[in-house]
């Protein structure tokens, strides 16, 4: 070999080396004596520290093959540093074309190595991003095929990859007339909108959505990101503000029409005693009572809707119940002329419940079918009767009045929050507080009405537990009293 | 003073008691009724000079009454008194309503409850006046 050749192998930057078939060193240069020791050595001692050749080995693969062979491999050096080297190998033929020996170079890929585990960390750190971030992140392809979605969005929307969007988010089988992620395919821009999905479990979820198209390299969008925000919480909050807006509306409301009424007593109690006119003094005082009384049931409805409580559960005896309710409606129901009847079956035993709530429940209805009497102006003769049977699993109770009766709007809305049909006397509580009451011991109620005939409410309560009235282990007990209960 | 007639409309029975007592004791006839079915047939029989009409009522409002009036040939300038409970969010709403009648002239005065009986009065006797000046 020139001097000249000589000297290049000698100083190549990498590891240079020649090898027999025994796995011999003929030669190595600078560079591999220096970290791997003198020539004459097997090359798997020189490398590896071992005895015997290496599986696989790339020269043993070059003299049986006759072929350039690539490959990586860990080397380690005589004072111990472990490098990454790529492997390339290639056979030195004699005159006759014979293999005679094997050139094999090695270059430290230690570099590059670190970068690739860098690139890789980054790309798990970005996939964790991805995953772990606390919103529901989608990647959608041009046909709304989901490709990706993070950990938050499969928990919610079930294993939604290779589903189309519109399945996932909303449970149905064609495109939304609307779609923010087509419009950011064909503007090629960000875009956001607030909408409802619906979770795999049924759920209803507000959320705020971001919408971005994501480029390829050559700038053409490929796909979309989506990123949607549960915002239902805010938006339960900005509900309950607005019935808060609407309750004090309605009881100012109501609040002016009481205070009417008592102006109006006052005017016949005053009036009534300048005159010496008793009939006027009692009529007047009877208007009075009435308002006041109006006033109080107005406050104790706000009370119940102002606190969502627990049911205070115990064994309610139904018919000790009606008796007190008797009791309570029979003065209001005399006032206004209205025969009040109650039919309580023998031995309808008890249920399960708040007696208190259904006690409040039952007068809220009771009241309403006095007013419907009341407000009647077409007929002379009124009652309202409540009866109570024992129909196993339903303690049936129903309130019927031969009133001015309903419309269908007004059916309809009966127990909507801050709907009345009593003008300047509802609040539109009453009901709807009694519903509640009722839904939450479990049971249901219905009403039938006419115009002018008047109307039947059928209240059912269960008298097996249900979640809600099922007793409160002692151990809980403790957790479920609120404040003053 | 002439005995007036005066219609008031209201379905609280109470507040009709004491809309009639206090305007019979000033010598004012009174015919109250409890929704807007009762006023038309009121208006027919009794012929008011004054209607005095809540706004919600069960059924046809009181606004609804007060379309109804100034569309007729009959009732078109009888004086109309409306009393409502509402807040602002309501009179808007009664306003509103009112827009959608194009040419429908609003109430002669609107009363805020509660209602003193000297209010009652005054916006009576403002109503006679007005009536009167416009007659001399």
């Amino acid at each position: 070999m020139p001097d000249h050749y000589a000297q290049y192998f000698e100083e190549m930057p990498c590891y240079l080396s020649v090898h027999d078939r025994n796995f011999r060193i003929i030669h190595g240069n600078r560079r591999f004596r220096r970290d791997f020791g003198a020539e004459g050595e097997f090359c798997y001692r020189a490398y590896k520290g071992r005895d015997s050749v290496c599986d696989g080995c790339p020269v043993e693969k070059t003299f049986a093959e006759g072929t350039p062979q690539i490959s990586e491999q860990t080397l380690r050096t005589r004072d111990g540093r472990e490098i990454p080297v790529r492997v390339r190998t290639t056979p030195i033929h004699d005159e006759t074309g014979a293999i005679v020996a094997v050139m094999e170079m090695h270059t430290d890929i230690s570099e590059s190595k670190r970068l690739q585990e860098e690139l890789a960390h980054s790309r798990q750190r970005l996939a964790q991003l991805f995953e772990e971030v606390p919103c529901y992140l989608s990647v959608q392809g041009p046909d709304r095929i989901i490709q990706h979605a993070n950990r938050r969005f499969r928990e919610t929307f079930g294993p939604a990859i290779g589903e189309p969007c519109y399945r996932v988010y909303k449970h149905r089988e064609e495109q939304c007339i609307v779609c923010n992620a087509q419009a950011a395919f064909r503007d090629g821009k960000p875009f956001e909108h607030e909408e409802v999905v619906v979770s795999a479990d049924g759920r209803e979820i507000n959320v705020l959505v971001t919408t971005a198209p994501l480029r390829n390299a050559a700038g053409q969008v490929e796909a979309v990101i989506e990123m949607a925000v549960d915002i239902t919480q805010i938006r339960q909050l900005q509900s309950q503000l607005t019935s808060i807006g609407l309750l004090v509306g309605s009881i100012s409301h109501g609040i002016k029409g009481l205070l009417t009424g008592l102006d109006g007593g006052l005017y016949l109690v005053n009036s009534g005693f300048e005159r010496g006119d008793q009939a006027r003094v009692k009529k007047g005082w009877d208007m009075v009572v009435r308002n006041v009384d109006r006033i109080r049931s107005m406050v104790l409805d706000i009370l119940y809707y102002a606190k969502d409580r627990d049911l205070e559960v115990e064994d309610v005896d139904v018919a000790a119940l009606a008796a007190e309710l008797h009791e309570v409606m029979e003065k209001k129901a005399m006032d206004g002329g209205i025969e009040l009847r109650f039919d309580v079956a023998p031995g309808v035993g008890s249920l399960p419940g708040d007696a208190k709530a259904l006690r409040a429940m039952l007068v809220n209805i009771l009241e309403n079918s006095l007013e419907a009497c009341r407000s009647d102006p077409g007929k002379k003769d009124f009652q309202v009767t409540m009866s109570v049977r024992r129909l196993d699993p339903w303690m049936v109770i129903v309130v019927e009045d031969n009133g001015i009766g309903m419309d269908r709007e007004t059916r309809e809305k009966l127990f909507s929050l801050f709907f009345s049909s009593k003008g300047s006397k509802g609040t539109g509580l009453g009901l709807f507080i009694a519903n509640k009451i009722i839904s939450k011991h479990g049971g249901t109620i219905t009403v039938d009405s006419e115009p002018g005939r008047g109307s039947r409410f059928v209240i059912r309560l269960p008298l097996q537990p249900r979640p809600s009235t099922r007793p409160v282990v002692e151990e809980n007990a403790v957790a479920t009293v609120g404040p003053g209960g | 003073m002439a005995t007036r007639r005066i219609l008031v409309v209201d379905d609280d029975p109470d507040i009709r008691d004491y809309f009639t007592a206090v305007l019979d004791d000033h010598g004012y006839q009174v015919t109250a009724v409890g929704d807007t079915g009762a006023a038309l047939r009121a208006l027919e029989s009794f012929s008011p000079d004054v209607v005095i009409v809540d706004v919600l009522l069960p059924g046809r409002s009181g606004l609804d009454l007060l379309v109804t009036l100034r569309r007729s040939q009959r009732w078109s300038t009888t004086p109309l008194v409306v009393v409502t409970g509402v807040d602002q969010l309501l009179k808007d709403d009664c306003q509103s309503y009112l827009g959608t009648h194009a040419g429908v002239e609003g109430p002669d005065a609107v009363l805020g409850k509660p209602i003193d009986p000297a209010t009652l009065l005054a916006v009576l006797r403002a109503i006679e006046q007005r009536q009167a000046r416009a007659a001399s």
